[in-house]
């Protein structure tokens, strides 16, 4: 089976946040990027089929400017990716997801594919657009919110859970296919440092994106933090009873949330 | 650019779903009742279809292919496209549900529109639609402009209100079948599991959640939260520390290597605060903490907190919940 995995740099989770100097976006100064959270789950649950699968490759693709999309392309291999694919954005290049998911289309479309994963959505934009425009450009059905991924080879067919609104849904598909992670219910591995040394020297096919459209993207306009918040206002009581009817009164009247 | 807008509706046992209601709601303050559009796609739906306009949205189109009842995005998407052609449609607005985020995707490359999801605002002006939406967790909002003269947005979950009832005649016309786009052909859905046992909201849909952390100490004490939950009808979520200790299931985990949720109301029980729990709660409107330690990072999100044994303090408040509500 040959297996493409997108993944993401992102920022890491504890990132004190900073508005860039344009107000537009995130100031990436001195922010270390890391593999997006629901990308690692993509990345063990194509290394978990590539050791179920005889014959199987990995491939890890990602878009992105230097050097966090390279560094996170590396990591990939550490874990255990044959090979990786960085399409090179140019710095200031557009950051609309579907422009992101034609450029990663673009460059999959030459790869052997037969199962493409990715996490749900990325912690930094929390788009979470990439699986379905995937699935439409490319003419391949696309299953975001997926856990307990199975291959069946004898009949040929994926089969797996999703969580929806309205509950647990089991679905088949046969592949080409692609697959977008729920949270980290694999519980993804980490690599091993010979593996990380090894993974610095390793190649790395880079591809240029293509020229966006002209038009029909969203573009940033302004980038804000909240106003700090002041901490909670302390309840005060002599006993939990006390405690507990200030609460639902506070609840009720005040913050408007009670049922 | 028309300022038209189609609304995707989803229907749940022939009625529309909460979170279009939500999309209806935001479309009237966005245009006048003629600028709407309403659709649905399923032969169950026809009962859906009906109801947008007590809504408040008479014109509706209704897709009765029974191959659209399996509600598979990528499936229903040439049928959407259509429909907001035929409508003249400059913007599709449709609820914050896995089905809409993935439609928003999909119909973003087929439509040629601009895509945007999880959205707490649409504005319009001259050059076209801006949204705006929490990044990073919550911890940050950004702005964006959709470019161009057709957007397709996704609203965040509990955002907006629902619409306000509108006595209109239903006028529902029925759109011809589009062909399944090949690769849909052999997809199969087996079934559904309601989850959350007990009939509770699920935690990513509900409007209140109450979670535990460590400060719970066993999982025989997790009932408490369970407990509270109930009487305020709420879902039950859960810190890294309870589900890495196997009190409850990985589902129930509220963060960032869990689910992120921006509930109405959101209790935390026994949970310090660790910026992987921050990361997936903070962009509750309201945040409860009940702690028995005043120094707990909680506190300094939490916009009312009670410092103070949980074990004494949570069954006091499920008591007063249930008399509050006449449970």
């Amino acid at each position: 089976m040959e297996i493409v995995v997108c993944v993401k740099p992102v920022p890491e989770a504890e990132t004190r946040l900073r508005v860039a100097s344009d107000g537009k976006r995130l100031d990436v100064e001195a922010v270390k990027f890391v593999l997006a959270g629901y990308d690692e789950s993509a990345v063990e649950q194509a290394l978990l089929l590539k050791e179920s699968v005889p014959g199987s490759a990995v491939t890890a693709v990602s878009y992105g400017p230097t050097p966090r999309t390279e560094e996170v392309l590396r990591a990939a291999i550490a874990l255990g990716c044959d090979r990786a694919v960085w399409v090179e954005a140019a710095a200031g290049a557009s950051d609309d997801p579907i422009d992101v998911a034609r450029a990663l289309a673009a460059a999959i479309r030459p790869l052997a594919h037969d199962l493409l994963l990715c996490g749900k959505q990325a912690g930094d934009d929390e788009a979470g657009l990439v699986a379905a425009a995937l699935g439409e450009l490319l003419g391949v059905p696309d299953f975001g919110y997926v856990t307990d991924l199975k291959w069946d080879a004898g009949r040929g067919r994926l089969t797996f859970r999703r969580s929806a609104e309205t509950g647990v849904e089991s679905w088949e598909a046969p592949l080409p296919c692609v697959i977008g992670l729920q949270q980290a219910w694999n519980d993804p591995r980490t690599a091993k440092l010979p593996a990380i040394l090894k993974s610095r020297k390793a190649p790395i096919a880079k591809v240029t994106p293509p020229a966006v459209a002209a038009a029909g993207r969203s573009a940033a306009e302004k980038f804000e933090l909240p106003p700090p918040r002041t901490g909670a206002k302390l309840i005060e009581y002599k006993t939990p009873d006390e405690a507990a009817q200030k609460l639902v009164r506070i609840l009720r009247e005040e913050a408007k949330v009670f049922p | 650019m028309t300022g038209r807008i189609l609304v995707v509706g989803e229907a749940r046992g022939g009625h529309l779903a909460e979170a279009t209601l939500e999309a209806i709601g935001t479309a009237r303050t966005l245009a006048g009742a003629d600028a709407i559009s309403g659709y649905v796609a399923g032969a169950s739906a026809q009962g859906a279809a009906a109801e947008f306009a007590r809504y408040g949205v008479s014109d509706v189109r209704w897709a009765s292919d029974p191959a659209l009842d399996d509600a598979a995005a990528g499936k229903v998407t040439p049928s959407v496209a259509a429909a907001a052609d035929a409508t003249g449609a400059s913007l599709v607005l449709v609820g914050g549900t896995s089905f809409g985020r993935e439609l928003t995707g999909h119909l973003a490359v087929r439509w040629n529109a601009a895509a945007a999801t999880g959205v707490t605002d649409v504005t319009r002006d001259a050059t076209g639609w801006q949204v705006r939406r929490p990044v990073f967790g919550g911890r940050a909002t950004e702005t964006r402009r959709l470019d161009g003269d057709r957007a397709v947005v996704a609203l965040r979950p509990h955002a907006f209100p629902i619409a306000a009832e509108a006595s209109l005649g239903p006028h529902v016309v029925p759109v011809d079948p589009v062909e399944t786009p090949a690769g849909w052909r052999e997809v199969r859905r087996l079934g559904t599991e309601a989850v959350a046992a007990g009939g509770g909201p699920s935690l990513t849909d509900a409007s209140i959640v109450v979670s535990g952390g460590r400060g719970v100490r066993a999982p025989e004490n997790f009932h408490l939260v369970e407990d509270l939950a109930v009487a305020l009808g709420a879902a039950v979520g859960a810190s890294r520390a309870v589900t890495d200790a196997g009190w409850r299931p990985g589902s129930y985990q509220v963060g960032q290597t869990g689910k992120a949720v921006s509930p109405q109301l959101y209790i935390a029980i026994g949970i310090s605060g660790a910026i992987q729990h921050l990361v997936g709660m903070v962009s509750s409107r309201v945040i409860v903490a009940i702690n028995s330690d005043g120094s707990a990072p909680i506190f300094k999100v939490a916009d009312y907190g009670v410092v103070g044994d949980l074990f004494q303090i949570v069954p006091a408040l499920t008591a007063e919940v249930r008399r509050a509500r006449g449970m």
